[in-house]
């Protein structure tokens, strides 16, 4: 069974790049993979499947969603906003009304005078300010054939705005282990913070919380590692806090194995996946997250959530202070972490579960009429219409275990 | 207790399973239950028929019958354990194995087409949800249990079954190799007729099967094909033969070990074989070996000494496996 598969891919630095390099090789040994390529689009591969991944960047996705809109097939659902993407895909070239007709789509006619106030330059962009408010995944969500998530919360999102089709819910995979030594961070205890940090990783929120947990620690440090957003670079930062820039994979690695515990908060949430909190449950460290979305989601015995609300510091510096102060809970939370790897997100099961939807996916319909029509015709053929109660009967059994669907 | 033991049926034929289920049958009566099989023809061909036939469990009620309750279904293999009620119990003998382990091997069924892999992906999925019904579940071996747990991430108890009664007694070593079961590839009676040639041992080969005709004509003068035998024919081989092949690829359990032990006669089996490595341990019970024309012919030339002692270290072991604490368990 053939599967053409719309990706980025490496030099692409977006996170769904580094999720299907890792994950090409894995999902070929089961199911055989096309690779389409940006800017190839006249052809589009052949094949019994099309599966494309989206998410809301619009350099990274773009074109993806594009091949969608031509071909119908399986998204792999990497966000549920996509507010981004949509403005990416009209107004950024030159398409008010492209911009206009989605969000009335999304969001009727107050959508569209929302969208008339920034294409006017009246109000500021809504991708910027709540994108989370004004979704507009309905044109991706109309065009897919099934959908791959990542978490409960984005499933529950995509029944509520109506998607009818199959819902697979896949784990994100874990990398490899790499081969790499932790660096050396004077101080304890030492917590990390990575990724692009912008106001929606709250980081003024955990400066706050860390520059309490210095008063009973004053040896802790703070390891905040990635590109800091703009409009964060005149925040005061505390004593403790180590900065780097954006690093490459290995140093990232490095600097989490130094860590006693990451943190990885969000909110808003756009119904996405963080690759650095699977990296720290690969590493075995505890981490700590906003209770929301995929986030809220992760097993108590891994992670301790914190609540997005007006006593968010307070129960965040609660929660550095049980991690610096316990180091029994740390490691229990460490070895669940691991094991959670294991079990959930390991890369051959992860594969193996892409396999699985994308073959449902291609010939599962096939096969349902297949069966419905043997029992139909034998039904029919002892006189059981469609209307009897036996009908319906048959019809509550097929579903009960799942052939109905 | 009314109790209905379910069991696929292949017209026509009889093996392990069936035997099985009629001695269970006739155990749980012993205790004083009502016992009986409930049986459904199943052809898994061609293509999405396999579904179809699947889902006939489905439709069966046996809730209760001419209006006295049935207090538990009894469930053993693909794909039985669709059926439905509320004291349903598992004791897994196998899945479908051609949409698992045998999947992409020569003895698989599914091609590479949509429809093909859809149907695969579908029997695993009735597998969850059949399986995951069940009130409790037991598997015939630990490689049962390991597969269902890969499989669906369902847990089972490990319950092996004894095997069948039989005058089971030891009357000798004879220089030759026995054999019993269905004739099909699984098996792999051609690596033990190969092996038997190279070592210029006997061999008797009991059983019928769709593989019987290149059996034969891969046979040479060594070799016996005896078809089916009766119960009393059948002890007698046991009673007279030296030693006991048993090697199918990645086999659930299967009786043949026990009953081989029963008759103090060790058995030869593969590295890859599955269910019987739970019994068969190298040089004590008798020999493990790769899955190889060579590896199998050296440990085929099993001396009367060593044959007798690794037979009394298996009777030991299987003489464990009662159907008492068989039943005590799956009653619980």
């Amino acid at each position: 069974m053939k599967v053409a598969y719309y990706s980025p891919l490496p030099p692409s630095r977006s996170g769904v790049a580094d999720y299907s390099e890792l994950l090409l090789p894995e999902l070929s040994k089961r199911v055989d993979v096309a690779v389409a390529r940006h800017g190839r689009l006249r052809r589009f591969p052949s094949a019994d499947v099309a599966l494309y991944h989206i998410g809301n960047d619009p350099e990274a996705h773009g074109w993806i969603a594009k091949a969608l809109a031509a071909r119908p097939g399986v998204v792999a659902l990497h966000e549920f906003v996509l507010h981004h993407l949509v403005a990416g895909l009209t107004l950024a070239h030159g398409d008010s009304r492209g911009y206009l007709d989605a969000m009335e789509r999304g969001h009727g006619l107050a959508g569209r005078l929302l969208a008339f106030g920034v294409v006017e330059g009246r109000i500021p962009p809504l991708w910027e300010t709540r994108p989370e408010a004004f979704p507009l995944a309905g044109d991706v969500l109309a065009a897919a054939t099934g959908l791959i998530v990542h978490s409960d919360y984005v499933g529950s999102r995509v029944r509520e705005a109506g998607f009818d089709g199959p819902v697979w819910r896949i784990p994100h995979p874990a990398w490899p282990l790499p081969d790499t030594k932790s660096v050396q961070v004077e101080g304890s205890p030492v917590i990390g913070c990575f990724g692009h940090l912008n106001e929606s990783k709250r980081i003024p929120q955990l400066l706050a919380a860390f520059a309490r947990l210095r008063a009973d620690h004053p040896e802790a440090r703070l390891l905040l590692v990635g590109s800091l957003a703009a409009r964060l670079s005149g925040m005061d930062v505390p004593d403790g806090v180590i900065r780097e820039d954006y690093v490459a994979e290995e140093r990232l690695w490095s600097l989490m194995a130094a860590c006693n515990a990451v943190v990885s908060l969000r909110s808003p949430t756009m119904g996405e996946t963080s690759g650095t909190a699977i990296r720290a449950l690969t590493l075995g460290k505890p981490l700590v997250v906003s209770d929301v979305g995929w986030f809220g989601e992760l097993p108590d015995d891994v992670a301790i959530r914190v609540p997005v609300d007006e006593r968010e510091v307070d129960r965040l510096a609660a929660a550095l202070e049980r991690l610096a102060a316990d180091e029994q809970a740390r490691d229990a939370m460490g070895a669940a972490a691991r094991e959670l790897v294991e079990r959930e997100h390991s890369l051959p099961h992860v594969a193996e579960l892409y396999a699985s939807a994308l073959e449902e996916a291609a010939g599962g319909m096939a096969v349902r009429e297949v069966l419905l029509d043997d029992i139909a015709r034998a039904a029919a053929e002892v006189a059981i219409e469609a209307a009897d109660p036996e009908a319906g009967e048959i019809s509550a059994r097929v579903n009960e275990v799942g052939l109905g669907g | 207790m009314r109790i209905a033991v379910c069991r696929p049926q292949v017209p026509f034929s009889r093996g392990g399973a069936e035997i099985f289920t009629d001695e269970l049958v006739r155990q749980l009566c012993a205790r004083g239950h009502e016992a009986e099989i409930v049986s459904v023809p199943f052809k898994w061909y061609p293509g999405q028929r396999v579904l179809t036939q699947a889902f006939l469990w489905r439709l069966l009620d046996l809730s209760e019958a001419d209006g006295r309750t049935i207090d538990l279904v009894v469930a053993t293999k693909f794909p039985s354990y669709c059926i439905r009620h509320p004291n349903k119990v598992v004791w897994l003998l196998h899945q479908f194995r051609q949409a698992y382990e045998l999947d992409r091997t020569d003895l698989g069924q599914f091609s590479e087409s949509a429809e093909d892999r859809a149907t695969r992906r579908r029997v695993q999925r009735l597998d969850r949800t059949a399986l995951g019904e069940a009130r409790k579940l037991f598997a015939t071996s630990r490689n049962v249990a390991d597969r269902l747990q890969r499989s669906t991430g369902l847990d089972a108890e490990v319950l092996p079954h004894p095997p069948q009664e039989l005058a089971y007694r030891t009357d000798a070593y004879e220089p030759f190799v026995f054999s019993v079961g269905r004739l099909d590839r699984a098996k792999r009676i051609d690596l033990l007729l190969e092996a038997a040639a190279k070592q210029g041992i006997d061999v008797v080969v009991s059983g019928e099967g769709p593989d019987r005709e290149r059996l034969e004509r891969l046979g040479n003068g060594h070799v016996r094909f005896t078809g089916r035998v009766s119960e009393a024919e059948l002890a007698d081989l046991y009673a007279r033969c030296r030693a006991v092949f048993y090697a199918p690829v990645d086999e659930d359990f299967g009786m043949v070990p026990f009953e081989a032990f029963l008759a103090e006669k060790p058995v030869v089996t593969t590295t890859d074989a599955g269910g019987p490595l739970d019994v068969v341990r190298d040089r004590k019970t008798g020999r493990v070996v790769e899955p190889t024309v060579d590896a199998v012919a050296g440990a085929l030339a099993i001396g009367e000494e060593d044959a007798r002692a690794w037979g009394r270290a298996g009777k030991a072991l299987a003489e464990q496996v009662t159907w008492g604490s068989a039943i005590d368990r799956l009653l619980q």
